[in-house]
């Protein structure tokens, strides 16, 4: 078939081609898949950094004072002992009411001397 | 007096003359008109449909400019085929590489590789891109392009517009590949403006194959959502993509060297202003200087040939079946896959080079089928995937080419 000055031939593409083609595809088919792969294994990196991390705190952990061991007997009776104590805080009252008196400053609205009966003549 | 009043309308008429001989419409030509046009639906697809306006805008005036008639014979400087013209040096930055080099800088800094580290799998279906690439190299040697050409020809199955204008300046410039060697053809403007066409094109072509190739069930499928992930892990990927890449295919330094070196600016949240510059100034300025000058590169008498006509019709096609290839891929890994942990073969489509336009595509195509299915950050790992795979096999089509 002839297509102005260019030539539609299957006789252009000889085994050389269809080589070239072949190993390139492969190779960037094999590159992505590599690719693929070592992007796959970064978070087992990240996971073992992790790892690493979460041992190091435990061992800092393992590593401080242990705090004195108190059993469940002891717990309980010290639990029992707070929640009398709180429960019977307010049990007492001192039953009297207290008024406190109130201290007003001086207003003049209603003093003696502003009275209408000052000024009714008698 | 009469005499004295005639030489004057002589002179006159002569300078007229000349200023319509140097004139654009005299030295008119159909194809200077032809392209004009080109560069005209090229700025009606962009404003009337939104088809990646920041591309086919710059284009579209730049294949106007570029075929302004002018007088040849005339030293005005102003073609970009002319020693000494501003477009002339403009277009350097083309034919060395060194824009899309920047805008694969910019590309990096502005993309989250999360998706992709999140589940590398993923990048297996960068080889969508892969399949149009190789049916477009084989088309290309089947309608008899030279081996540096077709292989110049074949990136743009990989719908990246970059990888093809780096790839085609490099050996499809016009120039001597070796000093024993023949000159190549200048196919720069043809596969700059067919791989830009099809990357604005990705929403009307891609979304009927991925359609036809998959039930409603499979675009219903939800993926597991993506780990969190630490900056370290992400940093970390971006250190070994590029050491990997790079020894897999150095000739591919240029572009994936500075993808990673982008990504990495933006990953390791102490370079933010670097990364925002290239992101956003960087890019912009790149994208401005590509599309005027690949734009004008495209003059009628380098442009109109019968190969161009071919390099679109083979875009074209490999571009479905690079779609189809992704989509038929990604229903074939579903069968190996556990059932939470399966795939919707949308995504698959996604595998082409056209970063982010295709990953946008199919989100919206997942969206349509299900509202509350956001498909946007598992597609952008098989599109990341591909643009990387793109950029190997440019690589290694160049170091076996060269």
């Amino acid at each position: 078939m002839r297509l102005l000055t260019v030539t539609f031939n299957g006789a252009f593409i000889d085994s050389n081609v269809w080589l070239i083609a072949l190993c390139i595809f492969c190779t960037v088919l094999a590159s992505l898949a590599i690719l693929a792969f070592v992007f796959a294994r970064i978070h087992t990196i990240q996971d073992y950094r992790n790892r690493r991390k979460m041992k190091k705190e435990e061992e800092i952990q393992a590593a401080k004072p242990k705090k004195p061991v108190i059993t469940g007997e002891e717990n309980a009776a010290i639990a029992t002992a707070l929640f009398l104590y709180f429960s019977e805080m307010h049990d007492e009252e001192q039953y009297v009411t207290t008024i406190r008196k109130v201290s007003r400053t001086y207003s003049p609205w209603n003093a003696k001397i502003y009275g209408i009966w000052n000024s009714m003549k008698r | 007096m009469k005499l004295y009043f005639l030489s004057t309308v002589l002179s006159g008429s002569n300078f007229f003359c000349k200023i319509w001989e140097g004139s654009g419409f005299a030295n008119t030509g159909l194809g200077n008109i032809l392209m004009i046009f080109v560069g005209v639906v090229l700025i009606f697809l962009a404003i009337r449909y939104s088809y990646k306006p920041l591309l086919l805008i710059p284009l579209g005036i730049g294949v106007i400019l570029g075929n302004i008639p002018f007088l040849q014979t005339a030293s005005y400087a102003i073609g970009i085929y002319e020693d000494g013209s501003v477009l002339h040096y403009l277009f350097q930055g083309v034919l060395k590489g060194i824009y899309p080099a920047l805008i694969f800088l910019g590309l990096g800094a502005m993309t989250d590789l999360s998706p992709l580290i999140s589940n590398p799998k993923l990048m297996l279906l960068g080889m969508a891109a892969q399949v149009g690439i190789f049916a477009t190299f084989l088309g290309a040697m089947l309608f008899g392009f030279p081996i540096e050409q077709a292989a110049a020809v074949s990136i743009i199955g990989g719908a990246d517009g970059n990888t093809a204008i780096f790839l085609s300046s490099q050996i499809a410039n016009g120039l001597k590949l070796q000093p024993q060697a023949l000159n190549v053809q200048n196919l720069i403007g043809p596969i700059a403006i067919a791989a830009y066409l099809y990357m604005a094109l990705v929403p009307v072509i891609q979304p009927p194959i991925a359609r036809l190739l998959t039930t409603k069930k499979e675009r219903r499928i939800r993926m597991k959502p993506l780990r969190s992930l630490h900056r370290y892990e992400k940093i970390l990927f971006s250190l070994s993509g590029l050491l990997l890449t790079a020894f897999i295919a150095p000739a591919a330094l240029p572009l994936l060297g500075m993808f990673f070196f982008g990504n990495i600016l933006k990953e390791s949240g102490l370079t933010k202003q670097l990364a925002n510059t290239a992101s956003t100034v960087l890019i912009d300025i790149m994208l401005i200087l590509v599309g005027i000058t690949v734009g004008a590169s495209t003059q009628a008498d380098v442009f109109l040939k019968p190969e161009s006509l071919v390099i679109l019709l083979l875009g074209f096609v490999s571009f479905i079946l690079a779609t189809a290839g992704g989509v038929i891929f990604a229903k074939i890994m579903n069968l190996f896959l556990k059932k939470e942990n399966r795939i919707n073969p949308l995504i698959g489509a996604a595998g082409v080079a056209a970063l982010p336009d295709s990953a946008h595509t199919i989100h919206e195509m997942g969206l349509k089928e299900d509202a509350s299915n956001y498909l946007i950050v598992h597609a952008t790992a098989p599109n990341i995937a591909g643009v990387i795979g793109s950029a190997i096999t440019a690589g290694l089509l160049l170091s076996f080419i060269l």
